[in-house]
């Protein structure tokens, strides 16, 4: 082998981003096609060119499942593992378009449908990321994809939404930025697998810490979860939605690459605990958030970081089983989650409208199978059968158990506790008699966020009854 | 298959009821009560029906969407489909499609917790059935007080409900970490692991939270008495007298074989509630002036016993439990019923307002009397042959003293179940209540099923006990 093939990639590691170029190439073209085409088709074109390339990415993952490839000298790593979260991440995007063709104005959308496409890409490089640098690569190309995004509203509460998570959000990639730098120092590489086998020392620690404090304000794990709300509620529907699922998908698989990978053995435990105890307060504080929220946006933020909350405590124990199910419970809760919001999507008047949880006053008797889909939609949220919601925290529940950690799983069932009264708030606003007088009129509906609700629906049931998860996900760091 | 049917047929039939055009208001109520009395024809004529099962888990334990008759359960769910039938047919509410498709919801995921020989599905049926009367309270509960109080009722049973039903799925989960497989009801018990022994406890902690909250017994009954209130008739029939037995049912068919040990570690704490709730809930009964709390309270007391006879681990007085089980499902289902006919006639259920009804409306005077009389235990009904096998099983258990504080209670039931009917049937005709027609043929023809139940269970109760001695396994686990 000659020198000089050492420092280029075979072009089986190109293969291995693929999908992720894929979307982001999707972004360019939609936006060279937005130059050429007049004003009416703008809007459709967009969308369509954005949904094509990922569906094709969506394709050509679903191919790369079950090979294994390290590519990139350690940097990056496609498998099972990447290729779920990956897929996820597909589907999230896909129903997002779905809720309303686009965000923002008309000259605006092929803008920022480019922007939800790069972001996407950006969490696709983060669930196959296995180096420091990859990792920071796909976080800030997420990251400042949806300050952009954020801000695509004419109300003045999308600019502060904006404003906000820009600020909070880049310190906290100071922080993970500031871990990464002391890890590199303690470990002399950025990989995570040199990571695993450095002496652990002191700096190590340090570093670990900070790398793991920028995720859980990523994740929006209590106590770093304040910004959440308000970014949810300030940000239109669509990129709420978009966010609530596909930065958490990210973040989780590298916090889930780091938990399982990344650190020495014996400093493991020390390093990980704080994070199932942040996890546990999430689950609680989360859910005792969500139920003083009366706008809808808010409460599925906190909803948001109590699910979170459940999803990392499968980590816990750094078992198989725990990786399986946290993929499971985080496709689960996107269809849950997208579905529910889809609904609001369809109360909304228009995509920068406020619903407050009285929109949903008896729904029931106005459109009853509005509410049933959503009914539908939130017992899968608390957990409740016949959805994938009750499948998944029962898998939770006893990878947590199995693996030794039963106070976490206890936790888990106070925190589902409170979340019924959040949940079925929504219930029984729908299905309460209310006089005639307080009924807001509605407006036609769409089909779009039908679809969405429609797929949300039977994905919710159909993966309730038949619980695929991904098998070969370990190694996660090679 | 038909174990299958019996468990997604009336879902699936409900669901499609929100389908019917508006035009076919009254179409629901009748497509229930067809499939509720079908549902009883095909359990009456297949007993022997095969179990049903589909894989439903592999890993991290084995889980199937397993479903038979069980030698308790084959009762149960052939009162339910009676219950559903009656219920349904003396239904008048607003809005019929949607009520009546809720109630064959609950009715299928009753039959599911039922029947499902696995824990894992009766754990979703358990948390599934909570729902349909919880939409029930809402659309059709009492209607507020005031404007805060609106869905209190269902709030309250929601919470309490969910909260036993999450200890459920937390205890099966380890339950099938620590087995392997939760496809255990109605098999020979387990050899307990070690990691059994450990475990065991937290496992029954679950269940037994889970059981307690379900039935109720004191001191996780609060949730009990407004729901029954506030609940239409139909729906406090199917609660009372099948919802609330799931927890007594799951003592027997998983506490007894699976967690014998617990059991009987549990047992003093358990028959100590159980007397605890028969006493407390005969009191009440007696101070109440609301027809509907007096019963909802006889049902605490009454289950209580049966919690008492269970935990004497006695054949007997599990023999007793089983016939007890089923008969004051049949007393409270049409008590409640016809307690719904009178508060329709005089739109009142409170015992100083009502009286004299007697005269005017004999065969509802006669129906009150009989469901009164089943309840209370008089001899030659069902509620007696209960009664008298409960009471021998805990005697000969060696709880002497269990059977003599339980002996109590049933003398109160004699006076505050003859309170409810003198105040009501007896005595001067309140001068403000207007002239009412008297039991409808159709209203007959509902509470005719449960009649004739608890009177040929009364007479002769051998099936009931004939089926557990043959072919469970419950026995054995005994002693």
């Amino acid at each position: 082998m000659s020198p000089t093939s050492v420092d280029f990639p075979a072009p089986v590691d190109f293969l291995t981003v693929l999908p992720a170029a894929i979307v982001a190439l999707g972004a360019l073209v939609g936006l060279f096609f937005d130059l050429l085409v007049p004003k009416a088709t703008r809007r459709t074109l967009a969308v369509l060119v954005a949904a094509i390339s990922l569906a094709g990415a969506g394709i050509v993952l679903a191919q790369q499942y079950g090979h294994d490839v390290v590519a990139f000298d350690g940097a990056f790593i496609q498998g099972g593992f990447s290729v779920a979260f990956s897929e996820i991440i597909v589907v999230a995007t896909l129903a997002t378009l779905g809720y309303g063709v686009g965000v923002g104005r008309d000259d605006q959308v092929a803008g920022s449908t480019a922007l939800l496409l790069w972001s996407a890409s950006g969490a696709m490089l983060m669930a196959g990321a296995a180096n420091l640098m990859t990792i920071f690569l796909g976080l800030e190309l997420l990251s400042l994809a949806l300050y952009c995004l954020c801000a695509m509203s004419p109300r003045a509460t999308a600019r502060e939404s904006a404003l906000k998570y820009l600020i909070l959000s880049s310190m906290a990639s100071g922080v993970l930025l500031y871990g990464m730098a002391l890890l590199f120092g303690a470990s002399g590489s950025v990989s995570l697998a040199a990571i695993a086998t450095a002496r652990p020392t002191f700096m190590l620690e340090l570093g670990a810490g900070l790398f793991l404090i920028g995720l859980a304000f990523k994740l929006g794990l209590v106590p770093f979860h304040v910004w959440m709300p308000d970014v949810f509620e300030g940000a239109p529907l669509a990129v709420t939605a978009f966010m609530s699922i596909v930065t958490k998908a990210g973040a989780l698989a590298v916090l889930c690459r780091f938990a399982y990978g990344a650190l020495p053995h014996d400093l493991s435990n020390a390093i990980l605990v704080p994070v199932w105890v942040v996890a546990a307060l999430s689950m609680l504080v989360g859910n005792l958030g969500a139920l003083a929220q009366t706008d809808m946006k808010r409460l599925l933020a906190y909803s948001g970081i109590a699910q979170v909350g459940y999803i990392v405590i499968a980590f816990a124990g750094q078992t198989s089983l725990g990786v399986r199910y946290a993929i499971f419970y985080l496709a689960a809760y996107t269809f849950m989650n997208l579905g529910a919001f889809a609904v609001v999507a369809l109360l909304a008047r228009d995509a920068d409208a406020v619903v407050g949880v009285n929109r949903f006053a008896g729904l029931a008797y106005r459109r009853p199978w509005l509410a049933a889909a959503m009914t539908f939609f939130v017992l899968g949220l608390a957990g409740l059968p016949p959805t994938v919601g009750f499948t998944g925290k029962l898998l939770i529940l006893a990878s947590s158990v199995s693996a030794g950690y039963a106070w976490l799983a206890g936790v888990l069932i106070l925190g589902t506790l409170i979340s019924i009264y959040v949940y079925f708030k929504i219930v029984r606003a729908m299905f309460a008699r209310v006089d005639d007088a307080h009924v807001i009129d509605e407006h036609p509906a769409v089909l779009l966020p039908w679809v969405t609700v429609a797929i949300c629906a039977v994905a919710v049931f159909v993966l309730g009854l038949v619980p695929l998860a991904p098998s070969n996900v370990l190694p996660l760091v090679r | 298959m038909i174990v299958t049917a019996l468990v997604l047929a009336p879902i699936l039939i409900g669901l499609a009821l929100y389908a019917l055009p508006k035009a076919a208001a009254g179409a629901g109520r009748w497509i229930g009560v067809v499939v509720a009395a079908l549902a009883f024809i095909a359990i009456a004529a297949d007993a022997g029906a095969p179990d049903a099962s589909v894989p439903w888990l592999a890993r991290p334990f084995v889980a199937n969407f397993h479903f038979g008759f069980g030698p308790i359960s084959y009762w149960i769910v052939l009162l339910l489909a009676a219950i559903t039938f009656s219920a349904l047919l003396v239904a008048k509410l607003p809005r019929a499609n949607a009520f009546a498709a809720q109630m064959l919801i609950l009715q299928g995921a009753m039959s599911g917790v039922f029947l499902a020989k696995d824990l894992l599905p009766f754990a979703l049926f358990w948390d599934l059935m909570l729902i349909p009367v919880f939409l029930m309270l809402l659309g059709w509960g009492a209607p507020a007080r005031t404007a805060r109080s609106h869905g209190t009722a269902a709030w309250r049973y929601l919470i309490y409900n969910v909260a036993g039903g999450l200890a459920l799925l937390l205890a099966t989960a380890a339950f099938g970490i620590v087995h392997g497989t939760t496809d255990v009801i109605g098999t020979p018990a387990l050899p307990q692991s070690v990691a059994g022994e450990v475990w065991g406890s937290w496992i029954f902690a679950g269940f037994a939270l889970a059981f307690l909250i379900k039935t109720p017994v004191w001191p996780f009954h609060t949730w009990m008495p407004d729901t029954y209130a506030e609940s239409p008739p139909p729906v406090v029939a199917a609660v009372s007298a099948i919802q609330s037995k799931a927890g007594l049912y799951g003592f027997i068919v998983i506490g007894v074989p699976f967690l014998t040990d617990q059991m009987h570690a549990a047992a003093p704490v358990m028959i100590v509630l159980g007397l605890i709730a028969l006493v407390y809930g005969a009191l009440v009964a007696l101070t109440q002036n609301d027809a509907k709390r007096i019963v909802a309270y006889s049902s605490l007391s009454h289950l209580g016993l049966i919690l008492v006879a269970i935990f004497s681990f006695n054949p007997i007085a599990l023999a007793g439990a089983v016939v007890y089980i089923v008969a004051h499902g049949l007393s409270s289902a049409s008590t409640f019923l016809t307690l719904g006919f009178i508060e329709e006639r005089e739109e009142t259920r409170d015992l100083t307002r009502l009286g004299g009804l007697g005269t005017k409306n004999p065969r509802l005077a006669g129906a009150m009397l009989l469901s009164a009389l089943a309840a209370l235990g008089l001899p030659g009904l069902a509620g007696f042959a209960g009664e008298l096998l409960i009471l021998t099983g805990v005697f000969g258990a060696g709880l002497w003293w269990a059977a003599l504080i339980a002996l109590v209670p049933i003398v109160l039931a004699a006076a505050y179940m003859l309170r409810l009917f003198q105040s009501m049937m007896n005595g001067p005709a309140v001068a403000d209540l207007p002239e009412r027609r008297d039991l409808s043929w159709i209203e007959g023809i509902a509470l005719a099923p449960l009649i004739a139940g608890f009177v040929l269970i009364g007479i002769n109760p051998h099936p009931l006990v004939g089926l557990l001695a043959n072919g469970a396994n419950v026995v054995a686990h005994l002693r």
